[in-house]
């Protein structure tokens, strides 16, 4: 089996351990003998080449670093949709929630466009809302996920559903206690840089769509010794702070 | 001086002789956050009269740099104060003006995100730039961010300042070239220290002039090389001094850029050429610096590793090393650290499979535990030990003769390492 990985602007879109994600995706599959390879997606990449992906990931970017890709990514979002459409699983970390909603409304009141693929809109209220930042425990169909998160803004779904609920943390906004924000296989979460590690089950969870979209059947993953990653995520459930 | 100003200087360092004679504390920020509260401009009155007052900012680099130029100038004779390691907000520097009036130098280690504000009350002679990487997300936000800051407070400064700058660091040549004090720069030239190729962990890839992607001809490490902007007029100043000017006295990349700022600095202040050779070629590390510690005959080496680049730098320092050894990474999340953890993923763990064995330990010891076996180093040269005493023991008890154990550590863990080491606290 074989599996392409699209990631977003690795140059401009990996601020914090990001390819964290990226290397623990690729290791997961390679222990399972499933052949992986990683496609940059930046400004050279055609609409064919996003098409063959089968699994996309986008990390968090700094604001000089978006502002230099989100105009070319902001092309490509018709491709992206037709290919979460299509039932192909995605990873958005960081600030995703702000950028695959609708809007984004900055500080100042600028008001930045999004792909707008989840219906959901996202706010910066100024200096009067502080920053949400910490370790962050969520509930995940039954299951718990562990995250870090650091961002200004909050985010209102829509008509689109929570990736997770709150157990520990902000989450999307602070009031309703969803975190991020699911659209077909497509997580899009505020837990930012290497969210993957600690939260196998996610990347497996990934992984295991991925096949099945290519192959269109129900595909087994291989069960992996993950002793060392369930005790990192239980360290994280049971930590003070 | 107002009779507030006055009041907060008794004040501060009545707090310094009482924490002192009780030994409280060594006195390094305490004084000093009493007397800012009474006085919150309190700087300003202190530093006046300074005859040399030298600041030192960066990501990287700045403890040792700071120790640096103090040896070459406590070798030519001057009195010298400085700030202890760490201790590098207005508070630590109020505290050592406080503990020491009348040393005529005066040097800093400014943290990243003061500086700004310490600008706003203190005109330094000389202001050295080291670099500028991603450190602590969560505490200092970006790499961008610090350096609009820095180039807004900056441009106050006139012609009686002399800013240094590491004029292979694009941002910080960007910010030079808008100055209106005097500006050297200082660089490496030299290719046979270039990386293969380029690291994960670079900041500054993109033209802080134009936004267009920069190419570099060769790296030392992260985006600091032999950079151009190929699309507008922004070019690379001309350096002043070179590493083939000053030999580094100590291992590792960094201590060259950290030896060439503190030479073009001692040059700034008047000291001869051959004088600041001879003083480099006396220098000791700063604490936890690549600091050797002998304990019970065996040899440890302790490299403080708080961010990708620094971390990516001491792995490469211990690989080339002829000292050979296992090591042992501490990770720590406490609030001098960063609470967030995320960054030892870009980390090149994958270029450094081949030390004979490593241990891990520290507060997030699982998490350097994961991230070592994503980088599919071989489980059985692993030892993950939770208990840091522990980890440091065994450590130790492993060193064959001729081995060197080397201690990667984040900045609270370096501190606990040493105190298990020494038995006595620092700071």
């Amino acid at each position: 089996m074989k599996l392409t990985i699209g990631w977003l602007y690795p140059e401009l879109m990996s601020t914090y351990g990001d390819r964290g994600n990226i290397f623990v995706l690729i290791k997961r599959c390679e222990w399972r003998k499933i052949m992986v390879r990683i496609i940059p997606v930046d400004f050279r990449t055609t609409d064919k080449e996003i098409e063959s992906c089968d699994l996309i990931f986008g990390g968090g970017a700094q604001d000089r670093q978006q502002g230099l890709a989100i105009d070319n990514l902001l092309k490509k979002g018709s491709t992206l949709k037709k290919l979460f459409d299509r039932g192909v699983p995605g990873l958005f970390v960081c600030g995703a929630p702000q950028l695959l909603g609708h809007y984004y409304m900055t500080g100042d009141g600028k008001k930045l466009i999004g792909l707008g693929i989840f219906d959901m809109e996202s706010k910066h209220f100024g200096k009067d809302k502080p920053r949400c930042i910490g370790n962050t425990v969520y509930r995940w169909n039954d299951k718990t996920v562990v995250g870090f998160e650091n961002h200004g803004g909050r985010t209102y779904l829509a008509n689109v559903k929570p990736f997770a609920t709150v157990v520990k943390g902000c989450g999307n906004n602070g009031e309703d206690k969803t975190e991020g924000a699911v659209y077909k296989n497509c997580i899009a979460t505020y837990s930012h840089g290497p969210f993957l590690p600690k939260n196998p089950h996610v990347a497996d969870w990934l992984i295991a769509k991925a096949l099945e979209v290519k192959y269109g059947k129900k595909i087994e993953l291989a069960p992996l010794d993950d002793s060392l990653e369930w005790q990192a995520h239980e360290f994280m459930l049971h930590k003070k702070s | 001086m107002s009779l507030r100003t006055r009041l907060a200087i008794i004040i501060g360092k009545f707090t310094s002789f009482i924490s002192k004679a009780f030994k409280l504390g060594a006195g390094a920020t305490w004084p000093g956050e009493i007397a800012l509260r009474i006085q919150p401009r309190i700087l300003r009155f202190l530093t006046e009269r300074i005859p040399h007052l030298v600041l030192v900012a960066g990501t990287n680099g700045k403890t040792t740099t700071v120790k640096m130029i103090q040896t070459i100038l406590t070798h030519a004779g001057h009195r010298v104060v400085r700030n202890a390691s760490g201790a590098n907000l207005d508070n630590g520097l109020v505290s050592t003006l406080l503990s020491d009036e009348r040393a005529p130098y005066v040097i800093f280690e400014v943290d990243e995100a003061t500086l700004p504000n310490i600008l706003k009350d203190v005109t330094p002679e000389i202001l050295v730039l080291t670099n500028l990487f991603r450190d602590q997300l969560d505490r200092y936000g970006e790499v961008d961010t610090i350096a609009e800051k820095w180039l807004l407070a900056l441009g106050a400064l006139d012609e009686k300042t002399t800013v240094i700058v590491n004029a292979d660091d694009p941002h910080l040549a960007f910010i030079g070239s808008k100055l209106a004090a005097k500006v050297k720069y200082y660089g490496l030239e030299d290719p046979s220290l270039f990386l293969p190729k380029m690291q994960h962990a670079t900041d500054t890839i993109y033209c802080p002039n134009c936004g267009a992607r920069l190419t570099f001809a060769g790296v030392y490490f992260s985006h600091l090389g032999k950079w151009a902007c190929g699309v507008c007029s922004f070019v690379p100043p001309t350096e002043d001094v070179t590493a083939g000017d000053f030999e580094s006295p100590v291992e590792g990349v960094y201590n060259k850029y950290n030896t060439l700022a503190a030479a073009l600095t001692a040059q700034v202040l008047d000291i001869p050429k051959q004088n600041i050779r001879e003083a480099l070629s006396t220098f000791t590390p700063a604490f936890g610096r690549m600091e050797n510690i002998v304990v019970e005959n065996r040899r440890v080496k302790i490299l403080l590793s708080k961010n990708p680049t620094g971390f990516n730098e001491s792995l490469r320092t211990v690989a080339a090393s002829v000292d050979q050894g296992p090591v042992l990474f501490v990770l720590n999340d406490r609030i001098p650290d960063g609470r967030d953890v995320s960054w030892i993923w870009d980390v090149d763990f994958e270029f450094y499979k081949d030390f004979s064995r490593y241990l891990v330990s520290g507060d997030r010891v699982y998490d350097m535990a994961l991230r070592l076996k994503y980088a599919e180093i071989s489980a059985n040269k692993i030892q993950v030990i939770p208990s840091l005493p522990e980890a440091v023991h065994n450590g130790i008890y492993s060193v064959k003769e001729n081995e060197v154990l080397w201690i990667l550590a984040t900045y609270s863990a370096m501190l606990d390492v040493r105190k298990i080491l020494t038995g006595r606290k620092i700071l």
